[in-house]
């Protein structure tokens, strides 16, 4: 005989996952009609890239959306790619597992991290439409499976409803879900602009996507090399906590704790175990298993002591000045276009991160406003665009403190578009949204000084130009009259015309000395 | 015009040693204006700017300076001339491009003038308006014409802008007698005042035109006539004498062509008002603020005018030349006329 706290308790597991969803789906992304289709666009692309930069693939990723009936609320959204697929026995728990992946536990510079990403976006599909993800994938193998996919909301497991094998040459993932309560539509917040975005910032990346009206678009691939998979870095003392360090004794296989903190963190040598020791009273070759939160709390608290190397950042993988060049370029065809890639830095005591900036000016950079034309600001954190929450994050509030002025520019009237990437293991988000980055004294200061650096470029090309401008105005003008001057002189004189060239070069030159 | 051809020499010569040619015109800024004591009228300065076709905002300028001096010389090398408005409407097509407006090539008119230190009549330019009448025993040759100012009607003889190319042939008369209106004027040619005093009656129609303040200084200094300015007595009146004697602030780089400091004003000052009891007009407070300028004017500067000026302020009062009429319309040539000549020559 059931109970009535069974059955409420029953009641309470059917609907604790989706629950959860559905609570911090704004957390998530999942806000507005708009916005929800850009957070499944991103999900999709993100997991692709990712895949694509593991196993070395030049990525070309086909993003399609389409209406699936009258209902302008209701679309398909599918994202392709040419990465290296996934095995078979994987494709439920990639799609309709949450909080599952490969990324956790592991300090690794990529755009997604949480393992919340594409398993949200079927999750998504799931609640707005009732249907599952349709899977299709390849190894490359000779055989594609297509699987169609859910979550199964109770145990929190993929659930697979069809099964399809089929021959073909082909490698890659194909997801294509269904969602409804969305909204298609070419603004700032839009898949079309999403994708832009991350094609400037992955200009080894080909970009096809395919708009419900059949508009098709292609972002060509700009460089040809693959960036180097980000190697996993090892903690750095100063930035862990107690927590952390119990998670980390937890899981390892070493047996002392000395042998923890070798083993998992960076920067640290048999002298400085034995200087945690004498400072933090721990021995260090107790069982990692048996260390306590109060001995966890003493060794972090030596570790703030103490002096370590400054941290490596060498698993850090910006885009790199040229190829940011290049991708701008290609965007904008601008009549100038700078970039800078910053020294690493470190926040909050140990994360290193690294700041890149870009601007394109002219051609097509800036965004159009009415008549005049506006900077445009591009956000990316670890390549991945963000546009959303604009307002509140870093990168914005750095910019605004710049004086534009020194350098030639009116942000409310310059055809100017800033990209700003900021590269790091742990990027400082406000929120599980990541669509901004958190007030970071040393990242501000830093956002600040490569904003600075790619400005002053800008305006001794600003200065040039006005120069040129000028100095072909004065030719011009010099070219016009002083062939006249000549002229009617001699008729004055009634002798012969002399030559003018020397003083047409004379005189053209003499005016830019003076530079007036 | 040999003058026209050295500034063009000037400019090639600069032009072949492969130096940017510049133009040196006197300075006709406020500042540049001095009055010139020993002769008696405003004078320009030692100041020049300096006009150079390396400079960007001046090369143009360069350029049409140079078109009004060719075109200029075209029109004396055909004996034609050509009024200010007919340069600015051929200018419509000369390479640098029109002007602006009519002042932007007058400018350039004047800097011809003063950088060539001749007038515009020399460079077959004429003002637009006709000159005074002429009324007495002159007689001259206008090209193949030859007229005597008596026998031209009672309009009398008019001045012509182009007053320089007229030949003066003879003349029986011994002094010049300039008045300000033409009711004057026609008075004195009416009572033979030209017989009586041996004088050409001009009517200066107001401020004297360039082209009878020309005739008026040929006729001082060709024909050695004294001239006699005769206007109404107030502010206004004393200014028309005042610039035919000293010439103007404005066209301070031709005065030494244009002034007559020989000339003499003989009324109607406030002592006559006074003297002769005319019938008056109250001044007005633009005639009162204008007689204070004039008290600060170095032209007026003499122990005569300061007198007259003051006087005529404590008066509060001025008095038409008309005003004679009072005493009968005969009155000013019987009486008042001989009365003023004899002041001013007789003695």
């Amino acid at each position: 005989m059931k109970t009535l706290a069974d059955e409420l308790f029953e009641e309470f597991r059917e609907h604790s996952v989706s629950e959860f969803f559905r609570k911090n789906a704004a957390m998530l992304g999942y806000t507005g009609k708009v916005r929800s289709l850009t957070t499944v666009v991103h999900e999709g692309v993100t997991n692709s890239l990712d895949a694509c930069e593991e196993a070395g693939i030049l990525p070309e990723i086909k993003v399609e959306i389409k209406r699936v009936d009258e209902d302008p609320e209701h679309l398909k959204v599918a994202v392709e790619d040419n990465g290296p697929g996934i095995p078979e026995k994987y494709i439920p728990s990639v799609f309709g597992k949450m909080l599952a992946g490969t990324k956790l536990h592991r300090l690794l510079q990529q755009r997604g991290q949480q393992g919340i990403g594409i398993s949200g976006a079927v999750m998504f599909a799931q609640i707005t439409s009732g249907k599952p993800a349709l899977v299709r994938t390849s190894t490359g193998d000779g055989k594609i499976v297509e699987m169609e996919v859910s979550i199964n909301v109770d145990k929190n497991e993929g659930e697979v409803h069809s099964r399809r094998l089929m021959q073909g040459k082909w490698k890659g993932t194909r997801i294509e879900l269904e969602l409804k309560e969305v909204t298609y539509q070419r603004s700032r917040y839009s898949p079309f602009h999403y994708l832009k975005m991350t094609s400037i910032a992955n200009p080894h990346a080909k970009i096809i996507f395919e708009e419900p009206d059949g508009t098709k678009t292609v972002f060509e691939r700009v460089v040809k090399e693959v960036p180097p998979p980000p190697e996993p870095m090892p903690l750095y003392p100063k930035g862990l906590m107690a927590d952390d360090l119990l998670v980390l004794c937890r899981n390892s296989r070493s047996r002392t704790v000395g042998g923890v903190l070798i083993g998992e963190l960076s920067r640290m040598t048999k002298q400085k175990v034995e200087e945690v020791e004498r400072l933090s009273g721990v021995r260090m070759d107790k069982k990692p298993q048996e260390l306590t939160w109060e001995e966890a709390e003493r060794i972090i608290r030596a570790f703030k002591q103490m002096k370590f190397m400054a941290p490596s950042a060498s698993g850090l993988r910006p885009i790199g000045k040229e190829h940011i060049e290049k991708s701008l370029k290609q965007m904008y065809e601008p009549e100038f276009v700078a970039a800078v890639t910053r020294e690493p830095k470190f926040y909050r005591g140990g994360i290193p991160f690294v700041v890149e900036v870009g601007m394109a000016y002219g051609g097509k950079a800036g965004r159009e406003e009415g008549e005049g034309e506006r900077m445009e600001l591009l956000r990316f954190a670890n390549r991945a665009p963000l546009i959303f929450d604009q307002g509140g994050c870093v990168i914005t509030s750095a910019l605004r403190d710049i004086d534009w002025g020194r350098y030639g520019l009116d942000p409310e009237n310059s055809p100017l578009t800033i990209f700003v990437n900021l590269c790091s293991a742990y990027v400082p988000y406000t929120s599980a949204g990541k669509q901004s980055i958190a007030e970071e004294p040393e990242i501000y200061e830093e956002l600040r000084f490569a904003v600075m650096d790619v400005a002053r470029e800008v305006r001794s090309y600003l200065y040039r130009k006005t120069k040129q401008r000028e100095r072909e105005q004065r030719a011009g003008i010099f070219e016009k009259f002083l062939p006249i001057i000549a002229k009617k002189a001699s008729s004055l004189a009634e002798e012969e015309p002399p030559d003018i060239k020397p003083v047409l070069k004379k005189v053209t030159g003499i005016e830019l000395e003076r530079g007036e | 015009m040999e003058v026209l051809k050295e500034l063009g020499k000037g400019v090639l010569r600069e032009l072949r040693e492969g130096k940017p040619p510049k133009l040196k015109i006197p300075s006709r800024g406020t500042s540049n204006i001095v009055y010139d004591e020993e002769h008696g009228y405003y004078v320009l300065g030692p100041r020049y700017e300096i006009r150079s076709a390396s400079s960007m905002a001046q090369v143009k300028k360069f350029a049409q300076t140079l078109c009004v001096a060719e075109f200029c010389k075209e029109l004396v090398s055909a004996g034609k001339f050509a009024t200010l408005r007919e340069m600015y409407y051929t200018a419509e097509g000369w390479e640098p491009g029109p002007f602006k407006d009519q002042d932007e090539s007058d400018l350039l008119v004047e800097d011809l003038e003063a950088m060539l230190g001749l007038k515009r009549e020399d460079l077959a330019l004429m003002p637009e308006e006709d000159g005074a009448a002429v009324f007495g025993d002159l007689t001259i040759r206008e090209g193949d014409v030859t007229i005597n100012a008596l026998k031209a009607g009672r309009g009398g003889y008019t001045i012509p802008p182009t007053i320089d190319e007229v030949e003066f042939v003879k003349c029986k008369a011994k002094r010049v007698i300039a008045v300000e209106t033409m009711g004057m004027y026609h008075r004195l040619v009416q009572e033979e005042a030209w017989k009586k005093f041996d004088a050409l009656i001009v009517g200066l129609k107001g401020q004297a035109a360039r082209a009878t303040r020309r005739f008026l200084k040929r006729a001082n200094e060709e024909l050695g006539l004294p001239v006699l300015l005769f206007t109404d007595g107030d502010p206004f009146g004393f200014h028309i004498a005042m610039v035919v004697i000293s010439g103007s602030a404005k066209l301070a780089y031709v005065n030494h062509e244009l002034a007559v400091p020989k000339a003499k004003f003989i009324g109607v000052t406030a002592t006559d008002i006074v003297e002769y009891d005319l019938p008056t007009d109250k001044l007005r407070e633009i005639d009162i603020a204008r007689l204070k300028q004039l008290q600060k004017d170095p032209r007026y500067g003499s122990k005569f005018w300061q007198e007259e000026i003051k006087k005529m302020l404590e008066l509060g009062k001025k008095a038409e030349q008309q005003a004679f009429a009072k005493y009968g319309l005969e009155y000013v040539v019987k009486e008042y006329l001989p009365a003023k000549l004899k002041e001013v020559e007789g003695a």
